[in-house]
């Protein structure tokens, strides 16, 4: 049979604002081209316009599931330069908005994944648990969705009162969900067949290829920034890695399952450990970086996210360089898609977790 | 209305005109029935029938509409009519009851209780919506498709039992005329994706044809087994045969094998391939708007009912069960203890729609083709050994 | 600012050891080189750029690249590309990366492609290309990657293009 080009287009609803050229034998796919920057915005020359603090809202817009991890890496990148270090209990309360947007992160992620494989019910069942957290985003910050709340020298206010209890009756809650996850969705004899053993990601290849995330960890790579290159108060909470061998993409939503657990704990624990004090730095005035240049790297829930920041002292940044966690892994999509059938394109290409808007920025 | 410049405008002019025409001749006839002979006799008697309702039941019967007669069974009950409440009513009950599972309420508030009234809201949207098609499509074959769809649907209802004597149509090969119809499922869906001249429904339709072709054979073989047991190709004496046991009692292997198959005849989840949504948008039916999808849906619900009372026919006993109302009313009884089985299969199969995820076509193909054969052929050797046996006396026999 | 900076009290070891080295080895061709923890900024002629890049690859360890960055100084009138490169394999490294950064001329800033001793850069020096107008050669497919196919004013991250309404 004859080539055929298939668009799985940005009008598809199998694909989000992206585009795939793919080239079917068959059913088979025998080239996978990928087409972003549909929703190319300019965001790094938008931001030498503007100064460090409008910068902020400015850079959670990428991936605004998760706006927290990727403020982590800027306004580190911000205090790098500027030398300031930050009260205690900024580090915690960080460190608490970070995990709460990375369980918001994923459970978007399942939601998404069981509309790929066209399970009704694991779409709404991950966007109700949601609620939950962003409830308490919402305690914390007082926005839903775009929190703005870590700022170059903290974050914006103290947590309220009551958050403890508000904080375990979610997890109780939501780890009993966890369970009734895995039994109708990851353990469904349907979706192992369809995802296990489908769009291999080998470990020489995942490290020949730089993917960051979930991607990374389970092609058997242990790498995590929190843990390699510890920030905030990271290195002072006990958590673990979630590490597989399989490299299919059951085992990234696996991964997915378990950094969620992980990240209650890790809540949890924050939350105990707390110490009181300030929360932010008294910063008189405007931000202004002396010159230089500064690299932060954060692990927000897609992957590594890094800032390159070089100043010349001015107002507003003179170069910023932003790689989300979805640019990078862009190069493994054509690589894992190959010899696959076409109806495994959705599972397949969502379990990369390749958020568009995060790519193209 | 727009100009009529090709044969499939006419078609299109056709089904418009003549479904405007059929409702509104129901609806005269309603009328006159009761009007005009009170308006031109001026009887007492007549008079008398709005209050007897046995005067007016001979009234009718003298019509040639009465209860008994071949127009009320196939229009009204247990035809066409009634198979379109019950198919509205599971749409309705379906959504909301995948809602209720999935944490939500579902539909809301159309309607007194809980958006009952939903599914006549959604038909007054589409026949509000326009009829377009794509620009080099084959007009003809794609406005007769929704016509196709229904007519299978309403054909397998013919003959359904719902109780022993009153029925539409008793016939010595009623299966055969099940699976003669089944047959044309098939073809309706790949035409369907064939003439929409597009790519994602051409894949769709493909897709539609392999699944169905696939899935009819260990079918046909499951009913088979039935046949075999029971000893007749009639609906009705295969009940008769199922008075002291159900055939899902003895022949368990074949009712999951005939209960896997429906799944895949009818397109539900986990098996609705050809309409996949997150690979090729609605499969065979992406193109079609109005009352053309409208028409589909039906016909497809329609076929639910229907495929699930062959089920319910051929393994759960038919229309028999525990009489609790007065002997008078016997036949009462059986249409609804079929009736409230058939429900059951209908409830069992939302209920899987909503745990599981989709297929794919390799793997279902796979399935099919190897394991589920085998399973029939399997069911077909512990027919032969129970026949053998004499382990179960049968009326008429082989 | 080469030398420590406040945050740490000791000087960084491993920084300063990896530093001795690279400059040992590249010789004259290194111009400049910044230590800070965990981060070191190798500053290299532009013709020693594949040298330079076998040595981290091979003997670094280096076996990926965060980012890609092209830095426009219309002062000097060149345009600086830096590549960050990390390390997964040796597990004590993990933290450090390590730049290196080259400056070409802006008017014809034409320079190799690095993409067969790091695979995984296709689509960074695809989008530096687009963005600063960097042409590097002998990469496969130097297309547009998020600008639109008929875009024909100046790469949009120079600094003489002005956001429009700006």
């Amino acid at each position: 049979m004859s080539e055929l080009t298939i668009s799985v287009g940005p009008q598809h609803p199998g694909s989000g604002h992206f585009r795939l050229i793919v080239k079917l034998d068959g059913d088979k796919i025998v080239e996978v081209i990928p087409d972003p920057g549909y929703v190319h915005r300019g965001e790094e020359k938008i931001a030498e316009y503007r100064n460090y603090i409008q910068n902020i809202p400015h850079f959670e817009r990428p991936a605004i599931h998760d706006s927290s991890n990727i403020l982590f890496a800027y306004v580190q990148a911000v205090e790098d330069l500027m030398n300031l270090k930050i009260p205690e209990r900024g580090q915690y309360i960080r460190v608490i908005m970070a995990e709460l947007n990375r369980i918001i992160a994923h459970l978007y992620y399942f939601a998404i994944y069981g509309i790929f494989v066209g399970h009704s019910t694991m779409f709404m069942w991950p966007m109700g648990d949601r609620e939950h957290f962003i409830d308490l985003a919402q305690m914390i910050s007082g926005q839903r969705v775009g929190f703005a709340f870590l700022i170059p020298g903290g974050v914006r206010n103290d947590i309220p009162e009551g958050m403890m209890t508000r904080v375990n009756d979610a997890c109780n809650y939501f780890e009993k969900r966890l369970t009734e996850y895995e039994r109708i969705f990851m353990n469904n004899p349907i979706f192992e067949k369809r995802a296990k053993g489908i769009g291999k990601l080998s470990k020489e290849d995942a490290i020949k290829l730089g993917v960051v995330g979930p991607t990374l960890r389970a092609s058997g790579v242990k790498a995590d920034i929190r843990k390699d290159e510890p920030y905030a108060v990271y290195d002072k909470l006990d958590f673990d890695i979630p590490v597989s061998k399989d490299c299919d993409s059951w085992a990234r939503a696996w991964v997915h399952i378990e950094e969620m657990r992980q990240s209650m704990s890790i809540i949890k624990q924050a939350l105990k450990d707390m110490p009181s004090g300030p929360v932010k730095l008294n910063l008189r005035g405007q931000i202004r970086a002396p010159p230089g240049e500064a690299f932060s790297r954060a692990e927000a829930s897609r992957g590594a996210v890094s800032f390159y920041l070089v100043s010349n002292g001015g107002m507003n940044p003179y170069r910023i360089r932003l790689i989300t966690p979805s640019f990078r892994n862009l190069i493994a999509i054509p690589h894992i898609l190959k010899g696959l059938l076409l109806a495994d394109i959705p599972p397949a290409f969502w379990s990369l977790d390749y958020w568009p808007v995060e790519a193209d920025r | 209305m727009s100009e009529i410049r090709t044969f499939p405008d006419f078609l299109k002019r056709l089904i418009i005109v003549l479904g405007g025409l059929l409702f509104l001749a129901i609806i005269i006839f309603g009328v006159l029935i009761y009007t005009v002979p009170a308006i031109s006799n001026f009887n007492n008697i007549l008079l008398e029938s709005f209050s007897n309702p046995i005067v007016m039941l001979n009234y009718l019967d003298s019509l040639g509409v009465g209860i008994n007669s071949l127009f009320f069974k196939i229009v009204i009950f247990p035809g066409y009519t009634w198979a379109a409440l019950i198919a509205a009513e599971i749409i309705w009950f379906e959504r909301k009851f995948l809602g209720k599972m999935q944490m939500r309420v579902g539909p809301l508030y159309a309607g007194l209780i809980g958006g009952i009234l939903q599914p006549l809201a959604d038909v007054v949207k589409l026949l509000s919506k326009e009829m377009i098609s794509p620009g080099r499509s084959d007009k003809l074959i794609f406005y007769s498709i929704p016509l196709l769809i229904n007519a299978i649907g309403a054909a397998l209802l013919v003959v359904l039992p719902v109780s022993e004597g009153w029925l539409i149509m008793r016939s010595d090969v009623s299966i055969l005329i099940v699976f003669a119809v089944i047959g044309f499922a098939p073809i309706s869906v790949l035409l369907a994706g064939w003439a929409s001249n597009s790519k994602f429904p051409f894949i769709g339709g493909l897709r539609g044809l392999h699944q169905m072709i696939a899935f009819e054979i260990p079918m046909l073989m499951a009913a088979l087994s039935v046949v075999l047991l029971s000893g007749s190709l009639d609906l009705v004496n295969i009940v008769q045969a199922q008075s002291s046991i159900w055939f899902i009692v003895l022949m368990p292997i074949g009712a999951i094998v005939f209960f896997i198959a429906l799944l895949a005849e009818l397109e539900r989840i986990p098996f609705d391939i050809p309409e996949a949504e997150s690979e090729i948008v609605v499969g065979y039916i992406t193109e079609y708007s109005s009352m053309a999808f409208g028409n589909i849906q039906l016909g497809t619900y329609i076929r639910f009912y229907a495929l699930s009372g062959i089920f319910t026919t051929l393994f759960l006993g038919g229309w028999y069960g525990p009489q609790f109302l007065p002997a008078r009313f016997e036949i009462i009884n059986q249409i609804e203890w079929f009736t409230l089985k058939t429900l059951l299969v209908m409830v069992i199969i939302i209920i899987l729609r909503g745990v599981n995820p989709r297929f794919r076509i390799d793997l279902l193909l796979r399935f099919g083709w190897s394991r589920l054969l085998v399973l029939a052929i399997l069911n077909l050797f512990i027919a032969i050994m129970i026949l053998q046996m004499g382990w179960f006396p049968f009326l008429g026999g082989i | 600012m080469s030398e420590t900076p406040e945050i740490k009290q000791q000087l960084p070891e491993r920084e300063k050891k990896i530093a001795d080295n690279i400059a040992i080895k590249l010789g004259k061709d290194v111009l400049g080189i910044e230590i800070k923890p965990k981060r070191i900024k190798v500053k290299i002629k532009y013709k020693c750029i594949k040298k330079a890049a076998n040595y981290f690859k091979t003997e670094l360890n280096l076996d990926h690249i965060v980012s890609v960055s092209g830095v426009d100084y219309p002062n000097d009138n060149e345009i600086e590309v830096v590549y960050h490169a990390g390390t997964y394999e040796r597990k004590d490294l993990r933290d450090l990366l390590i730049a290196l950064a080259y400056r070409i001329p802006r008017e014809n800033p034409k320079t190799q492609t690095l993409i067969d001793i790091w695979p995984s850069i296709e689509y960074d020096e695809r989008e530096t290309h687009e963005m600063l107008g960097v042409f590097f050669e002998g990469h496969p497919k130097l297309e547009k990657l998020f600008l639109p196919e008929d875009w024909n004013d100046k790469p949009p991250l120079r600094k003489d293009f002005k956001n429009p309404g700006r």
